[in-house]
């Protein structure tokens, strides 16, 4: 066997308990009263609603029985957006499924909350779209110039600009007759000043007059995204095809009984750990050790793979599901190295030196560990790709309507890429470089007879 | 080291018969009981309300039954240290309606206003609501099912192509069939625990399918490499026994590595009183258990029963020939 140099132990392992630590406390810095977060630790994870109590909702258009267009979904999910922001609400998930009409909203409590009426504030978002024009930039009683039946319809779209030939965005307007003389005596009285366009009691934008418009079709223009321009038709939209949200599905969790049961499985997992850790030590003695590190250097996988340790991985919401995937994963995780160091147990006593036994041992073990993995990694897949945001079935059942099973099949692959890095990669390294040491050569400690 | 000789293939009578018998006690416990479909999946609706002091039952039900004008059943958990304090708002209520449609916000909020109108002092605050339609519970059930059906047959193929030497393909389905036997018995545990099929349903039968089928796939393996090392003579029997027995030490310290991590998660969870984490947690220990079972004697002699029975009929068919 070519056997690891010595120092790889000390290496891997001060790796694995660096990478554990920042991954579990994250790293902070304080700049004045301001603590900035380098390196996001657990205490960052984004808890569901599950676990840490929050609202989630189901709206569905009341089209009154006709099939809501995909526009008028936008406009709605618009809608519901702003006002998540205008209630200060900015950990949201929102998603719209648009074969079966319904807007999901789903929204954790704020860490201070003590006030809240979920109630209330899933009536405010499903209130019927109040969409007004006025005059200057003040919202009062008085100044009305449209309103949301005045509007026929507003579209984005995109034009070249005369002057540059750069392409431009804009928002197109198209009044009811109405509206269009409304229009035409406002923009007559207003040039060259503001008129606003209010949501609720919101502005979502004021242009400044440019020309009279007397046919009702006028045009928002200034340096206009392609997104921007389309965010503000839809919303327009939305108050020009006013119909009522109904709320279809509504549950909320209490934070305090949400705070408990992350206590709970804060002790459980504790416990959990130090339970098998024990039973790793007396059933595997030495190799018990290194597995020891490298669970934890998986559970680190886990919590970096959720929390958003890495900038490129966007941080997970966990919940009880996702729990579960880590759970099994971890006792995957417990379960290769058991194969592996059984194995080199049976070596050992069919008489192999300590060096023959664990490399015997790492080879004949490695395919069953890999298939027991591979297999697991395969459902976890498909469940991520079925419940997933876009996902295989979407064209029967519609874009996801849950993340539970998702954060399952995430956290179980996480898990078990970490198992084939940690439990296969860093332990057996971990175990040829300590096997060096002369005081670790006796064979008892890796389960054999004593020497 | 210890080395098992047990004769898994030769007792494979007894251990289907195990098998058939609990499962049939849970098919008896189901028609007895009925399955609990959880509003998730049924739709409907819930909501529990945390109070202090002391109310009865009869009185919230007639004032929700009033504000709603729906039938309702409602369920008193007292906290009986803090039962008299009007101080502490310790006890609970939980509300249930009937039939499987849900409620409006307006609805909800005509509830705690009445509730809190005829019992100013009880200080009802809102634990936990549920409220769902029952056409997305449905297709939320539709779908999972769906889920694991392409998951066996993505499975049937890996192992199929995986354990190719062994007869990949019916080496899969006989995996599968010992994930459908603990899919079965996790569900009757819920059947004979009165507990609702809701979300922790999904999670433990997720999480005992990867689990059995890895322990299942462990024994595969060694079945593979034992084909190879006990040659074409050794019969089915012998092959699978020995490779039983000699991964018996892994199976029984994973499994109970794994058993005592969710006993410790499912004893925090009763001493916090957390009903989402024990009926997560038991089913779950009960699923550790019977999926260890499966894969050592189920999938194994199930495997061999099915080449025994194809060499029989080969034989005779042989026998026919040379006639």
């Amino acid at each position: 066997m070519k056997r690891a140099k010595k120092p790889v132990f000390f290496i891997v392992a001060l790796l694995i308990l660096v990478f554990a630590y920042t991954s579990l406390f994250g790293v902070h810095g304080q700049n004045g009263d301001n603590r900035i977060t380098y390196i996001k630790g657990a205490s960052d994870i984004r808890w569901g609603i599950d676990i840490n109590g929050g609202v989630e909702a189901t709206f569905s258009p009341d089209t009154q029985g006709v099939k809501a267009t995909e526009d008028q979904l936008n406009s709605a999910k618009a809608i519901v957006e702003l006002r998540l922001v205008n209630q200060n609400i900015t950990d949201y998930e929102l998603y719209v499924d648009y074969n079966q009409d319904h807007i999901i909203v789903r929204f954790p409590w704020k860490n201070d909350e003590t006030t809240f009426d979920p109630e209330n504030a899933i009536q405010e978002l499903s209130a019927t779209a109040l969409l007004t024009f006025r005059e200057g930039t003040e919202y009062t009683d008085s100044n009305i110039v449209l309103q949301g039946s005045d509007v026929k319809s507003a579209t984005a779209r995109m034009t070249q600009n005369q002057s540059t030939g750069q392409t431009e965005y804009e928002v197109g307007l198209e009044l009811s007759s109405e509206g269009t003389s409304k229009f035409a005596e406002a923009t007559e009285r207003l040039q060259g000043q503001t008129i606003s366009i209010w949501m609720d009691d919101t502005m979502i934008s004021a242009p400044t007059v440019n020309a009279v418009i007397t046919d009702g079709k006028a045009s928002i223009t200034g340096g206009f995204t392609a997104s921007d321009a389309s965010d503000l038709a839809n919303k327009i939209n939305a108050g020009a095809l006013p119909f009522k949200l109904v709320t279809t599905n509504f549950s909320t969790v209490s934070p305090t009984l949400g705070a408990s049961a992350l206590d709970a499985m804060t002790i459980a997992g504790l416990i959990g750990f130090i339970l098998v850790c024990l039973m790793m030590l007396i059933v595997y003695r030495l190799p018990g050790f290194v597995s020891i590190i490298a669970l934890i250097g998986q559970m680190a996988i886990c919590f970096a793979a959720v929390s958003g340790y890495l900038p490129f991985i966007n941080s997970f919401t966990m919940t009880l599901p996702g729990i579960a995937g880590i759970i099994l994963s971890i006792g995957m995780g417990v379960d290769a190295n058991i194969i592996t160091f059984t194995r080199i147990k049976e070596e050992l006593n069919a008489g192999k030196t300590l060096d023959g036994a664990i490399q015997k041992g790492n080879a004949n073990s490695f395919w069953a560990i890999f298939d027991g993995n591979i297999t697991t990694i395969l459902v976890a897949l498909i469940l991520m790709m079925v419940f997933g945001p876009t996902n295989i079935l979407s064209m029967l059942f519609g874009p996801s309507t849950t993340g539970s099973v998702y954060s399952f099949g995430y956290t179980l692959l996480v898990g078990n890429i970490g198992n084939f890095i940690m439990g296969v990669g860093a332990s057996r390294l971990m175990l040829k470089s300590i096997s060096g040491f002369k005081c670790f050569r006796n064979k008892w400690l890796y389960g054999g007879a004593a020497k | 080291m210890k080395t098992f000789n047990f004769q898994f293939c030769e007792k494979k009578k007894l251990f289907f018969g195990i098998s058939l018998a609990v499962l049939a006690i849970g098919l008896i416990f189901n028609i007895i009981f009925g399955t609990q479909l959880d509003i998730q999946f049924s739709g409907g609706a819930v909501i529990k309300y945390s109070y202090s002091g002391s109310i009865t039952q009869e009185d919230v039900e007639k004032i929700v039954k009033d504000a709603s004008g729906k039938d309702v059943s409602v369920r008193i958990h007292e906290d009986m240290s803090t039962v008299n304090d009007p101080t502490i708002a310790n006890n609970s209520v939980s509300i249930s309606f009937a039939g499987t449609d849900s409620i409006s916000l307006e609805q909800q909020q005509a509830i705690a206003a009445a509730l809190d109108e005829k019992h100013p002092d009880s200080k009802f605050e809102v634990i936990e609501s549920s409220s769902v339609n029952p056409t997305m519970g449905r297709s939320f059930l539709l779908k999972c099912a769906i889920a694991i059906l392409i998951a066996f047959v993505l499975l049937v193929v890996y192992v199929g192509f995986r354990f190719k030497k062994i007869g990949g393909v019916t080496a899969g389905i006989m995996a599968i069939i010992a994930l459908l036997h603990d899919v079965l018995i996790v569900y009757f545990t819920f059947v004979v625990f009165r507990m609702p099929i809701n979300d922790s349903f999904m999670a433990v039968v997720l999480t005992i399918l990867g689990y059995s089928l890895n322990n299942t796939i462990i024994i595969y393996d060694r079945i593979r490499e034992n084909r190879r090392l006990m040659g074409p003579k050794a019969t089915y029997a012998q092959l699978v026994d020995t490779s039983i027995n000699q991964t018996l030490t892994r199976s029984i310290f994973t499994s109970l590595s794994t058993f005592i991590a969710i006993a410790a998660v499912f004893v925090v969870g009763t001493v916090y009183g957390l009903t989402s984490v024990t009926t997560f947690a038991l089913p779950m220990m009960v699923g550790v258990v019977v999926g260890c079972y499966s894969s050592i004697f189920i999938a194994g002699p199930l495997y061999v029963a099915w080449h025994d029975h194809k060499d029989k009929k080969r034989e005779s068919a042989q026998a026919a020939e040379t006639k």
